[in-house]
Parts: C-alpha cells; sequence; structure tokens
C-alpha cells in the first residue's frame, strides 16, 4: 500500500539525515569535542515535511507517551478521507445494493419452494453445539454490525431523528456493546471453523456448483455435499473476514497496546471495509437461510430439515447420512427418520 | 506581545451568541436539539442512561465563584533567581488560580513550567503536614511544642557536651531575605560559624572570584539588560532550563541588535539550540578556552587599552599566561578548534557591548573560583563592565540565593559580606544592640569566633573525621536542616554514614527532603513542616540584586509555619531547655528584642528595617518595606530595557526593585544600581566604580583608578573607600550634620561608611559625587588566593592523565577547619581512568529545581519527567549494547557507587561524556526508599541521585563541590 | 469577528513546558491527559526545535468531520469545542487529527477510552460560560472573561502566540523581519490551508 511504502521511505530518510550527523562521531580523544557546529539544519515545517515526502513529523518529548512526541501526522488527512467518503460509499452501497439485490430477486422469483414439495419426513442437519455456536456469532454479529454501522451512517440517518442525546445514548451503549460482544463473536468464529471447517474443503464439485448458478438461477439442483458451494463461501467470508475483522477491532479496543497511530488507521481501514462487506454478504445470508427459500431456516432453527428440501439442495450428503444410517442400525436406508431418535 | 481582548463583556456576548448557534459554522446541543425537533424528548432521556458525566478532574481545587470577589495578590515565584512576579487569584482563603503578571518588568506575565505550577505547591497533598518523629524507626506524629521541648533539649546538650560548633546549622536560598537574616542572627547568637546554604554548592565560587576581581560577589547587570548586548557568550549555564524566562530577555536582544549568542559547553543544551554558534570543549577546560580568547585578543590588538590602563591591574601578568596558551595547546587541551575560537574571541572583544552568561558549569568546579576569576578577566580585558549590554551576568540559582548569601547565610562572613573579624562582629554588635563581649561568651573561645565554620559540601566529614583532623573542642553531633535538599552534595554514601552518626538531626521543610530518608536513622530525628514563602511576608532578592516584596498568598496549610515563627518558637524552647539544664545563655529575648513581634513571629518588615540599619556595605539601607511595596504597586511603571521607574509616576526615577547598593536612607530616595560599576551616571543617580578592597597599592603599583571616575564626582581620580579620617584629610568632615557626628563622636569617633550607622560618612561622598566605597582597579591579579592568575589545571578525576603532569592540581592543605585532599586524590586517575572512562557531568531539568523533593512532589511537574535517566552519546551507547530508555547501571569510582536509572542515547552529549540531572533522589544504590517517607509525603517521582556516583572534589577558597568533572563506567543493566 | 489562532514560534520556544503546566494549573487537568505538549525535533542536533503543541482549532476540522456522533461544533471565534456529554469516546477524532489533539482518560473495559478532552482555547464548553459544571467538565473559560488561553499568556519566550489569526501572524511576520529568520508557524498549513507569509 502506498501508505507503508512511504513510512518507510521516511524511516529511510530519517535514518539517512542522521547518519552524517553519527559519522562525525567516530572523535579521536575520549571526551574531545568532534562536532563544532556552525550551520543549524532545517526547522522549517514544509521543508521537514518535503524531506520526509509528507510523512509524519516526530521529536523527542518527556511526557512517557509516544504518541505525543509526534508533532504532525498528515495521514490523518487520508484517514479522514476514507471513512467520510470511502467507507460511507463502499458501505452503503454494499449494503443497499445487497438489499436491492434482494429485493429484486424475490420480486422476480419469489420464495425458492422446495420442488418436491415437503416430504414431511425431516433428517438432522446441525447438532445443539453447532446451532448454539452458529446463534452466538450471529447473534453478536448483528450487535457488532448494527452498533458499527451505527458509527459510520447513524449521524446522518439516526441522529435527525431521535436527537443528539438520545443517538448518544444509543451509541454510547452500541460502544459498549461492540466491545464487548467481540469477544464471544470470535469465539463464535473459532468455534464454526472448528466444527465445519472438514466439510467446507473447496472441491472440484463445487465449481460445478457455482457454473449451475447453485440451481437458483437456472433449473435442477447441482449436486452437493453437506456444505454446497455457496455455503462454503459464506464459511469462508465469515472465518476470514471475522478473523480478520476480529484482530483489527481488538487493535482498536486496546489502543496503542499493539501498535501506533498509522497502524489503528490501517487497522481501522481493514476493519471498516472487511466489515460492511460482511454486512452485505451476510445479509444475503439471513435472506437465503429465512424468507427467501423454503425449508432453510428449520437448519439452525430446529436442527432437522425436511428430506426433500435436503435432497434437493444437499444430495451426496444426504447419501452419504443414509448409508451412516445403515451402517450403524443395520436396517433398511430411511427406514426410520433421522431425527427420531 | 499577545493581543488582549480589553472588552469581556463584548467577547462574551459574541460567544454566547456561538452557543447558541446562531453563527454559521457551530451548533451547541441545545440548539441541535431544538432543530432536530420532533421525537427527541422522549429518547433524550435516554441520555440519562449514559455511562456517566465526564469530568476533567475530581478535585477541582482552581473552581472560582466569578459572582464573588476574588483577590489579587502578588508574590515572588519560588523557584529560580530570575524572579518571576506570581499574581495570585484568592478566594475564601483558597489559591483558586494564577493569572499572568503582566505588570512585572522581569517576567511580564510569563512563567516556566516551574512557575505556571506553583498553585500546586500550596495545595500539594504530598506535603508534611504536622511535625513528625523518628520512634523506632517508625515515623510518629507529635505537637509543635513536643517536637520543639525534644529538639531543644537535645540542642543544649550538644552545646553543653561538645560546644555549639557542633550543631551544624544549614540554612536556606528559598529563605526571604529576613528569614535568611534571621537564621544567620540565630547562628551568631547559637555561637557558631557553622553556618551555610544553598550558594556553597551553586555560585560560592562566583561570589568569592568576582568579589576578588572587583569588588562585589553578584551579577553586575541584569537579566533585562541583556537585551542591550550585541555579543552573549553563555557558558557553562543552560538558562533555557535553569531560568527560561531569562531567555525572553536574552532571545529578544538576540533578535533585535541581530546580536550573536553563542553558546560554550560540554553538551548541546537547549540553550545551545537557539545559539548563532556552539563550542563543545572538554568538561573542565573553561580556563584554556578563556586564555585561548584571551591569547587571540592580545595576538591581534582587540583588547580596550584605555579601560585596561585606567581601570584593571595585573592585565600584564594575564598577558604572559595567556602567550602559553597558543591555539594548538588550546585544541590539544580543551578540543576547541583555533580559528573558531577566534572568531569567537572576536566577536566578544570587537562587538561590543558584549556580556559573559555563567552558571554552575563555571562555578561547580575544583578550579570554581580561578573560572570566574578568568572569566571576569575576559570582562575587564575587553572593557565589557559597567556598561549597558556588557557584564557579569552571573544567573544565580533559588529565588533568594542572592539574598540569602547577602545576609550571610554563609560560614565566613556576617551578613553583608562583613567578614569574621572584630570590626565586623563589633559592626553588628551596635545594629543588634547587645555588647560585643556577650557575643564572644556565647562562642567556645573568642578564636572559633573569627574561624569559617563547617561548609554544608563536608559537613558529613566533620561528623565522621576523627576528631584530631577538626579544628574545633568537637566532631558535629547534631543538624538543624532548614529548606535543604540531602541530595545536593557530592559524595551520598559517605553522606549516609554521617547521617547515621548523628545524635541530632532536626528537617524543618515543606516536605520531609532526602535526608528524613538518607540515612537509616531510628531516633532522634524531627521533620517540621514549613510553609512555602507563598504561605508568608518577605523580599527576597532576584539574581539581578532588585529587590521584590512577596505578600503572604494564604495562610500556612495543614500544620506548617513560617521561617520566623519556627525560629522565635525555636528560641524560646530554647531558653526553657537552658534553663531545664542550668545554662546561663538565653536566645529569644536578646534576638527579638529589635524586632515587632506578633502571634508569636517577628513581621519580615520590622526585620527588613533591621537590615535597613545595619547592611550599610552592600547598600541595603534604602530598600524599606515601604518603598519595596511601592515598587510591587508599580510594577506597570518601569521601562522594559532599563528598569527606570518612568517620569511622572510614584517611582520616577528608580530601579525596578532598588538593586543593591541602594545608598543610605530609604527617604534620600536613592534609585538603587542597575549596572553595578557604571561611571556613566552618579553615584545618586545609581552609578559606581570598582570597590578597592585591597588596600591602595601593591608592589609600588596603584590600586586606584587612574582617569576614570563615576559622573559628577568632586575628585577627578581614584580615591579609596571614606572613613572619618579621609572625610577630615578631604576637609569634608564638617559638612557632617551634628547629629551623625554626635552619633561617630558618641561611639569612639573612628568609622568607615560601611560601619557608620548614622550613614553621615555615606551621604558626605555622595553630596561630593563620590562612590562611599572608594574608586578602585578591578584586579586582574588577585594575590590572596591560592592562584592570583588563574591557571588551568585538570580536574581530580580526569580521562586525561596525560596532562596530569603538566597542569595538576593544587597540592593537599586544609581549609575550614578540615583536610582537604588535591593531588592525593588526583593521582588516583591513573588507575581510575581505565576502569571508569566516561566523563560524568551533571545538570538541571526545567521542570525540577535543586534536590527535587518539591517538585518532584507537584503532580503536575512530575508527570513530565517520571524517570531519572543519563545521557548517554549514541557511539559509546552502541559500544555497550545500551538502548534508548533501556535501563543501565552506573558506576562510580568511589564507595563502590552505582545507580541504577535509564539511558537516553543523544547527541546532546559528545563522545565520552555523560551527563545526569540532579534532582532526583529517594533510590539509593538500586534501593528503593519510598517506605522510609512519612505516608502520603513520598514525592510522586522518586529516583536515583546523581551524587550518589559524584566523588571527592573541592574548590580551595570556597569548598566548592565539584559536580561537573568526574569519572563513570555505564552498562545495560 | 476573530479567528482564533495558535502560533508557535519555533526559534522562540525552549521547550520551558510552561504553556503544558499553565494548562495543567489554569484546568485542573489530571495527570495522563496532555492537552498541551512539547515537541523537540533533531533533539541533541543543530537544527533542533521545539514546538509546543496542542489543538491547533483547525478550519474544516477533521476531528467534527469523522466525530460518529457530530459532537464539535465550532464558536464564532472559530474556536473549535465539543461536547462532552455527546462523545462517546470512540476516538476517530484522534486518528483523523494532524496534531494528536484528542486525549482519552482511561475508563472501564479494557484500555478503553472515556470521553474525550482536547484544547478548549480556554473557552469553555457549552455549558453555560463560567459555571462549576462547565469548569468540571471542561476547565476554565477564560474567553468568557475576555482573555486569552494561559498557555500562551505565560509563555516564557512569547513564543506561542494566541489571538487573532492575523494579528498574531503580522506579529510574527514583524518579528522575523526584525531578526531575519524564522522556521515558519508550525501546523498552519496542515491546519488552516495558509502560511503566515513571512
Amino acid at each position: 500500500m502506498n501508505r507503508i511504502t512511504r513510512f518507510l521511505a521516511a524511516a529511510a530518510l530519517a535514518l539517512s539525515l542522521a547518519t552524517p550527523a553519527m559519522a562525525q562521531l567516530g572523535g579521536p580523544v575520549t571526551g574531545t569535542p568532534t562536532n563544532p557546529i556552525t550551520t543549524p539544519g532545517s526547522a522549517d515545517e514544509l521543508e521537514l515535511m518535503k524531506a520526509l515526502n509528507g510523512g509524519r513529523i516526530a521529536g523527542r518529548g518527556s511526557i512517557p507517551d509516544v504518541q505525543s512526541q509526534v508533532l504532525i501526522q498528515p495521514e490523518g488527512r487520508e484517514w479522514r478521507d476514507f471513512h467520510n467518503k470511502t467507507l460511507t460509499w463502499v458501505g452503503g452501497i454494499a449494503v443497499l445494493g445487497m438489499l436491492a439485490i434482494l429485493v429484486i430477486f424475490y420480486m422476480s422469483k419469489g420464495r425458492i419452494a422446495i420442488e418436491a414439495g415437503p416430504a414431511g419426513r425431516t433428517i438432522k442437519r446441525f447438532n445443539g453445539f453447532e446451532r448454539a455456536a452458529h446463534w452466538m456469532t450471529a447473534s453478536s454479529f448483528v450487535v457488532l454490525g448494527l452498533s458499527g454501522l451505527n458509527l459510520t451512517f447513524g449521524r446522518f440517518l439516526l441522529l435527525p431523528i431521535i436527537g443528539p442525546e438520545a443517538f448518544t445514548a444509543v451509541s454510547l451503549w452500541g460502544k459498549i456493546a461492540h466491545n464487548y460482544l467481540a469477544f464471544p463473536f470470535t469465539l463464535g468464529i473459532v468455534l464454526l471453523f472448528l466444527v465445519w471447517v472438514k466439510d467446507n474443503i473447496p472441491n472440484a464439485r463445487d465449481i460445478a456448483w457455482f457454473k449451475a448458478g447453485g440451481g437458483l438461477l437456472g433449473h435442477g439442483h447441482p449436486e452437493a455435499a453437506r456444505f454446497n458451494g455457496g455455503q462454503k463461501m459464506v464459511f469462508w467470508i465469515t472465518v476470514l473476514g471475522g478473523a480478520l475483522v476480529s484482530i483489527s477491532g481488538y487493535i482498536l479496543i486496546f489502543p496503542f497496546v499493539m501498535t501506533d497511530i498509522a497502524g489503528m488507521q490501517l487497522a481501522h481501514i481493514v476493519h471498516g471495509v472487511l466489515s460492511v462487506l460482511m454486512v452485505a454478504a451476510m445479509i444475503a445470508h439471513i435472506y437465503i437461510g429465512s424468507v427467501g427459500m423454503e425449508g432453510a431456516f428449520d437448519a439452525m432453527g430446529s436442527g432437522e430439515v425436511d428430506l426433500n428440501w435436503a435432497k434437493e439442495h444437499h444430495s451426496l450428503w444426504v447419501e452419504q447420512e443414509m448409508a451412516k444410517a445403515r451402517d450403524t442400525i443395520g436396517g433398511p436406508a430411511g427406514a426410520k427418520a433421522a431425527g427420531a431418535d | 506581545m499577545l493581543i488582549k481582548r480589553s472588552e469581556g463583556k463584548a467577547a462574551r456576548q459574541r460567544l454566547a451568541a456561538a452557543y447558541q448557534g446562531l453563527s454559521s459554522g457551530g451548533l451547541d446541543r441545545r440548539s441541535f436539539l431544538r432543530q432536530a425537533g420532533f421525537g427527541a424528548a422522549g429518547l433524550a432521556a435516554l441520555g440519562a442512561m449514559g455511562p456517566g458525566r465526564a469530568q476533567a478532574s475530581g478535585a477541582a481545587t482552581g473552581v472560582a465563584d466569578l459572582s464573588k470577589p476574588i483577590q489579587r495578590v502578588k508574590n515572588i515565584c519560588t523557584h529560580c533567581s530570575v524572579g518571576c512576579t506570581v499574581t495570585a487569584e484568592v478566594q475564601n482563603g483558597v489559591w483558586v488560580g494564577q493569572e499572568p503578571a503582566w505588570e512585572s518588568p522581569i517576567n511580564r506575565g510569563t512563567h516556566c513550567a516551574k512557575g505556571a505550577s506553583v498553585r500546586e505547591l500550596v495545595h500539594g497533598d504530598r506535603r508534611l503536614k504536622y511535625p513528625m518523629k523518628l520512634v523506632g524507626g517508625q515515623w510518629q506524629r507529635i505537637s509543635w511544642d513536643v517536637a520543639l521541648n525534644e529538639i531543644a533539649d537535645r540542642m543544649m546538650k550538644i552545646r553543653a557536651e561538645s560546644g555549639p560548633d557542633s550543631v551544624f546549622l544549614l540554612g536556606s536560598a528559598k529563605f526571604s531575605n529576613e528569614g535568611a537574616y534571621l537564621f544567620r542572627k540565630f547562628a551568631a547568637f547559637w555561637g557558631t560559624n557553622s553556618v551555610d546554604h544553598q550558594a556553597r554548592i551553586c555560585h560560592s565560587t562566583t561570589v568569592a572570584g568576582v568579589a576578588n576581581t572587583w569588588g562585589y560577589g553578584a551579577q553586575t547587570n541584569s537579566y533585562n539588560d541583556i537585551r542591550n548586548s550585541k555579543t552573549m557568550i553563555i557558558m557553562g549555564g543552560n538558562p533555557a532550563e535553569a531560568h527560561p524566562v531569562s531567555l525572553q530577555h536574552v532571545l529578544s536582544g538576540k533578535e533585535r541588535n541581530r546580536a550573536k549568542l553563542i553558546v560554550i559547553d560540554p553538551r548541546f543544551t537547549r540553550t545551545a539550540a537557539h545559539a548563532t554558534d556552539y563550542v563543545r570543549i572538554r568538561p573542565g577546560t573553561d580556563i584554556p578556552v578563556m586564555w585561548g580568547m584571551l591569547h587571540h585578543i592580545f595576538a591581534n590588538g582587540w583588547e580596550d587599552k584605555q579601560f585596561i590602563a585606567q581601570r584593571v591591574f595585573g592585565m600584564d601578568e594575564i598577558r604572559a599566561e595567556c602567550a602559553k596558551w597558543t591555539p594548538a595547546e588550546v585544541e590539544r587541551v580543551s578540543g576547541v578548534p583555533g580559528e573558531q575560537l577566534k572568531q569567537v574571541a572576536r566577536a566578544f572583544a570587537t562587538e561590543k557591548p558584549s556580556t559573559l552568561i555563567w552558571c554552575m558549569g563555571a562555578t561547580q568546579k575544583t578550579v570554581g573560583t580561578a573560572n570566574v576569576r578568568a572569566f571576569s578577566i575576559l570582562l575587564l580585558a575587553t572593557g565589557n563592565v559597567g556598561l549597558e549590554g556588557t557584564g557579569a551576568n552571573i544567573f544565580r540559582g533559588h529565588c533568594n540565593v542572592q539574598g540569602a548569601t547577602d545576609f550571610g547565610l554563609d560560614v565566613g562572613t556576617l551578613p553583608a559580606y562583613y567578614g569574621l573579624d572584630e570590626g565586623a562582629w563589633r559592626h553588628w554588635s551596635r545594629v543588634w544592640n547587645v555588647r560585643y563581649e556577650d557575643m564572644v561568651a556565647r562562642f567556645d573561645s573568642p578564636a572559633m569566633m573569627t574561624t569559617p565554620g563547617i561548609p554544608t559540601t563536608r559537613y558529613f566529614d566533620a561528623i565522621t573525621l576523627p576528631k584530631d583532623q577538626i579544628q574545633q573542642r568537637d566532631r558535629v553531633k547534631g543538624m538543624l536542616v532548614v529548606g535543604h535538599g540531602g541530595n545536593t552534595v557530592t559524595r551520598m554514601p559517605e553522606a549516609v554514614k554521617g547521617l547515621e552518626a548523628l545524635d541530632l538531626l532536626v528537617v524543618a521543610d515543606p516536605h520531609p527532603t532526602t535526608f528524613a530518608v538518607l540515612g537509616n536513622r531510628r531516633e532522634n530525628t524531627y521533620l517540621l513542616p514549613i510553609s512555602t514563602q507563598f504561605e508568608c511576608d518577605g523580599s527576597r532578592t532576584a539574581s539581578n540584586r532588585s529587590v521584590q516584596w512577596g505578600t503572604k498568598v494564604v495562610n500556612p496549610i495543614f500544620e506548617s509555619k513560617n521561617d520566623y515563627e519556627m525560629m522565635y518558637r525555636l528560641c524560646g524552647a530554647l531558653d526553657r531547655a537552658a534553663q531545664r539544664s542550668n545554662q546561663a545563655v538565653r536566645f529569644q529575648a536578646e534576638i527579638f528584642k529589635t524586632f515587632e513581634v506578633k502571634d508569636n513571629a517577628p513581621t519580615a518588615e520590622s526585620i527588613l528595617r533591621e537590615i535597613n540599619r545595619g547592611a550599610l556595605s552592600t547598600g541595603y539601607t534604602g530598600q524599606s518595606p515601604e518603598r519595596l511595596k511601592l515598587h510591587m504597586e508599580h510594577q506597570d511603571k518601569f521601562d522594559l530595557v532599563t528598569l527606570r521607574g518612568r517620569a511622572g509616576t510614584p517611582v520616577e526615577n528608580e530601579f525596578y526593585g532598588m538593586p543593591w547598593p541602594c545608598w543610605g536612607k530609604a527617604e534620600w530616595k536613592h534609585p538603587g544600581s542597575h549596572i553595578l560599576y557604571n561611571t556613566q551616571l552618579h553615584v545618586k543617580d545609581g552609578g559606581g566604580t570598582f570597590r578597592p578592597r585591597f588596600g591602595v597599592e601593591r608592589n609600588g603599583v596603584t590600586l586606584l583608578a587612574e582617569g576614570s571616575w563615576s559622573k559628577g564626582s568632586e575628585i577627578q581620580d581614584g580615591y579609596p573607600e571614606f572613613t572619618t579620617a579621609v572625610l577630615r584629610r578631604l576637609g569634608w568632615y564638617d559638612d557632617l550634620t551634628a547629629e551623625e557626628k554626635g552619633w561617630i563622636e558618641s561611639n569612639g569617633g573612628n568609622f568607615s561608611w560601611a560601619t557608620d550607622l548614622s550613614m553621615g560618612i555615606i551621604r558626605v561622598a555622595m553630596e561630593h559625587g563620590c562612590v562611599p566605597y572608594g574608586n578602585g582597579k578591578a584586579r586582574a591579579v588577585a594575590w590572596n588566593l591560592p592562584d592570583p592568575v588563574p591557571v588551568h589545571r585538570e580536574p581530580i578525576y580526569t580521562p586525561r592523565t596525560d596532562l596530569i603532569a603538566q597542569y595538576p592540581t593544587l597540592p593537599d592543605r586544609r581549609g575550614f577547619r578540615m583536610p582537604h585532599l588535591g593531588v592525593t586524590v588526583q593521582n588516583r586517575s591513573h588507575q581510575v581512568a581505565r576502569d571508569f572512562p566516561i566523563i560524568l557531568s551533571s545538570g538541571r531539568l526545567v521542570e525540577y529545581e535543586g534536590g527535587g523533593e518539591e517538585t518532584r512532589s507537584n503532580k503536575w511537574l512530575a508527570e513530565l519527567q517520571q524517570d531519572m535517566f543519563v545521557e548517554i552519546n549514541p557511539a559509546d551507547a552502541a559500544a555497550r549494547n545500551i538502548r534508548d530508555g533501556g535501563w543501565v547501571w552506573v558506576t562510580g569510582p568511589e564507595n563502590q557507587s552505582k545507580a541504577r536509572m535509564k539511558a537516553m542515547v543523544t547527541e546532546r552529549v559528545g563522545r565520552g561524556v555523560a551527563w545526569m540531572p540532579f534532582h532526583f533522589a529517594g533510590h539509593f544504590m538500586g534501593e528503593d526508599q519510598r517506605r522510609r517517607y512519612p505516608q502520603g509525603t513520598d514525592p510522586i517521582v522518586l529516583g536515583e541521585s546523581v551524587n550518589a556516583i559524584t566523588t571527592y572534589g573541592y574548590d580551595p577558597v570556597t569548598f566548592m563541590q565539584e559536580t561537573k568533572v568526574t569519572l563513570c563506567q555505564i552498562r545495560a543493566a | 469577528m476573530a479567528r482564533m489562532k495558535f502560533l508557535c514560534d519555533s526559534d522562540r520556544c525552549i521547550e520551558c513546558n510552561a504553556c503544558v503546566t499553565a494548562c495543567k494549573n489554569e484546568h485542573e487537568v489530571p495527570w495522563g491527559i496532555n492537552r498541551r505538549r512539547v515537541v523537540t525535533i533533531n533533539d541533541g542536533r543543530p537544527g533542533e526545535r521545539s514546538i509546543s503543541m496542542a489543538c491547533m482549532h483547525c478550519t474544516d476540522a477533521p476531528c467534527a468531520a469523522v466525530c460518529p456522533v457530530s459532537c464539535f461544533y465550532t464558536t464564532a471565534d472559530a474556536i473549535v469545542l465539543h461536547d462532552k456529554d455527546l462523545c462517546i469516546g470512540c476516538g476517530y477524532c484522534f486518528y483523523a487529527c494532524p496534531f494528536g489533539a484528542p486525549q482519552y482518560p482511561r475508563v472501564g473495559n479494557f484500555g478503553g477510552r472515556g470521553k474525550m478532552d482536547k484544547c478548549t482555547y480556554c473557552a469553555g464548553g457549552p455549558q453555560q460560560d463560567g459555571t462549576l459544571v462547565e469548569y468540571t467538565q471542561y476547565g476554565a473559560n477564560r474567553i468568557a472573561e475576555g482573555k486569552l488561553p494561559l498557555c500562551a499568556e505565560m509563555c516564557s519566550t512569547k513564543a506561542l502566540l494566541a489571538g487573532d489569526g492575523q494579528m498574531i501572524a503580522t506579529i510574527y511576520r514583524e518579528r522575523v523581519a526584525k531578526r531575519g529568520y524564522g522556521a515558519g508557524a508550525w501546523g498552519w498549513r496542515t491546519a488552516y490551508r495558509e502560511t503566515v507569509g513571512a
């Protein structure tokens, strides 16, 4: 990134500025002065800024806070542009765009039904632990997302409606919630990763799945194992995005513990962009998992999904489960409802 | 220079309008709410659920109720000697705020970090709150009466068993003039000359060196007058940190005259950052640099020949010495290239007026007095004394170190530099209205009365040395320390042994100070809470000799008492103790009979009036309390540069603060002397001449001025000091009034200007345009000093062992009742320099002052410097694997001393040189001593003291300690 | 109407820290909060200069631009103030500020930030002028009393100037003309998008 290269350049320059003075120090006799001085170096702000290629101007101060020793940090301006322009637009487009797509999709295709109609028999898709992990992550994410969006959009959307004091109260509680819920969210991400990663290794079938548009665009369902290509995408968005958002978030929760102001600005940029993109992705996820598709919600609701739904969307998985069940109880395939025990 | 809003009301309205949301750019919360309109009311209640309202602070002592009257009180900053006026805002007896003192011609509203935070000193919750004593190693609260009675009993016991000289009285440069004078008077009545204060360790060598050159031991010009200089050399001083407000005048002078500001120092200081030229020297080579400059000056004929001929004695001997200091030799010894020094010398000698500013870098040396003499000689050779923009601008240290020195907190003199001889004692006995014989009886012997006492730099030697090596009846057994830190003196490991051996230690101070915790004492140690000068009336003398009156801001806080009351009560307790132990000596009635005593304390005004009666020799007679208060009231009526009161004002023609000498009686309205030895003014207008203190002739050569006199003098040549005999010879005796003659004749008939309490001699001399003390030559050769012509002597601990043979220190000798080693110690350098290769120097930080207990207890200052550190050059650091901010051990060559602190890797110091601030204490040899402070009185910031490492080495004239050049080793911790 | 600015003349500043303690004293600013500070560049080398820095009360203030709760406002004198009752301590203003002015007391959770504190140009806050509640939240309101910021008023060498931008610029220009050198008005380009024109 441009920012990082500039920091490196600045550091290199600072070093080169120091070098002539250091070189003088190789004086002869102990205690004998070596650098009689008459020509003062530059202390002009513009010259220094130029020399440092617009980087930070820092010096020495007596307060132990290292931040206080930075005199001017022009990157703040870039961060401001990012926050006020880039993030607002990216976030706005991503979230509203996703909503728009979904609305259009819903209008054009409506709710995706189980083609064969509900079978009436169910098969267990997610156990209690999996569902708990999902919902912990999901509920944290919703609050985190809303409180986060509030920091970027609230002043335009919410503040004029409820007034500054109420808005501050909302935002303050939002900030506190945001800080605390970061921990269950991260924990959830870790758990989801551990329990589902083995079923989410991408493979050739996923390509086929995507080619077939996941069955949403065309007709007929491409075959899929426990997770289809789309779900794997959601998984990896959640795990990787969540990890990055978490890491960048912790950098911001513990100011100056891990990095300096430039690092925090960078962390914020990562955090902001990934977060709004995740929000957009999760809106789609929520849509498809609820109103968008008949039978989908049950997977995370009761954990039992309709057998026909499962066959349509996860044909290979259903076969696998059936085979497992046969092996276990030795009875005929599908003789027993998977969720009955 | 700032634009002051004159219309407070208008501003208020304008801003109020902004807050009401009427301005284009801004909105406040209330108007925002109004504009937000709907839905706000109900939801706004959510605001109340927010987690607490933010507050700027917890305890708001600075809250002033603007609806009630606020009283403004002026006092003087208690930190450095610049003498900044502090304007305090007081409401209901609480100091609620500080405002800029715009009127003061010295600081013009400004302050440094310390001055801007003095309010905290009087709110400080870390102050000593009540008297305490050590019982079995634990601090216990006691009452004032109990404390004073126990202290008095122990003092009288020591007095009976070992004599009065076994109690060491350590006073303070923080005293007001009146407090200092009272303490010296108390020492005289106690019967000892072992009474000292901080001047010993800051400018004692200046006083000795300068007084031996031209008569008075003080700054010749003023901070303000530096604005007139065209060339300024600051050598061995860092006023940007030590006297920040003085830089206002220095930098203004630099700017308005486009003057050269040359900093000569081993360290690239904050002052050097603003210099036009910076010359780095090896620590301890001031004289070679001075003589190197004079070498160029004499070689090029830049000296002021007329000035030398008329007003200087012995310059030829200097010329001979300087001839030896060729540019090559100067560079070999000091490291300064010849061409650079030549430029500096040319500027100083030819771009006049030039001033030389120095501080403890020059004075705290084994050659301190010689340094000062060399500095003075440079000024004399270039004719830079006695004129505007010239002079020896000696920046003194503490707020009243000048006054405390003037009033004799010194082992070698009575108040006002009268010395200790019989004439001096008789003079002060007359002022004190006591019989001289009664004073003699208070001493162990008449001889002890005229023998200089034990100086503070060696008090612990006087406790621990074998009895037969100390020239008094017994060793020091008890110590009364008032307003003095315990970490200010070198060789602290030995001081610890001394403190532990004392029978009695009394620390009277606003803070416990390092004295209270340094030794491992368990009994017989007392702490008395003393107020700061902000809780006390009195005058103080700034470095430029201006005397300023400080008015009490608030009453002493907690149980603290001011200096006057403490001394009055102590004297009463001593009387009672004497009675109990059947000793005949009494104190209170005799000492205080000349003062007005109110509420168990003499009034500052009445003490000053006694000073006005007796301190003739320095001209401390015209500064009556009334005149001083008038000056404080009309501070704004003085010119910034000349310090003269403007025409048509109540202070017309007077110099601000009546810098001494301010001759004669207050009603004569002498204006004071802004610039010493200024022959361009009439003596009645503040003019003067060099003071002939050493006779009229030396080896057939006159010591009186030739062809030079002050304006309006009827004697148009040199003349000796005025006495009754001189008046008779001149035929002026009958100019004395009948009253004056009456006093003189009824008291013996033969008096000098300095002892004639009728002040008639001074009056008559001035009527004839003559300076009472005479008109002499300054002495380039001071034959009464160990080195009549200053010569370079290598520091006692030097890394340049190759120079020891050529430039050895003085041989071992005795002084101040004690042995004084020289070459014996220096000869150790040959071994020491191998193991301790780094020169260690010390100095000041702007945030702290002196031993630092007071300033390190001030939260606003302490936050700015939280760690003791040592500055080390990047090359030395790299060689030792030391990183900036890392911990290091510094070890010294004596007492297996060691100290742990942080490293500051910086090019401020040259290679082979390390530097430490001297304000830290509370850690000693790696041990944290915080728990030893009485609970709640430990300073916020503690750290190792530089003086744990510093070593032996004393100036032969004043026993000034060597703090600027010793050796050490540094390694990563 | 006055446009208040700060100007630090680095050729005069000696890092005496009077501005820092004057600020602490006037507003009882707690330990750890530094509304003003002094930074020394080129320390220990020729060209060493110290600069006193605090909130510069920028034109088009970045803090106000990024504040998610819009707690900043600008007075008629162009002083940038904020409302602590609205501030949520998010830290955005610190990311955006070119001068590191915003300060946060450490409160509660983690290194959590409390409500932001910064230089008020001695102009208090949105509470009623000169009241106790204004003092405890923001410190003294000298502007309302017709005074200027104490840091500048007490500056030992008169390096730090405060007041109307044009007037202090004139003072500075005259100074530079008299002495023949000047390193410029530190931070002016960044804060006000203009130079002192010396």
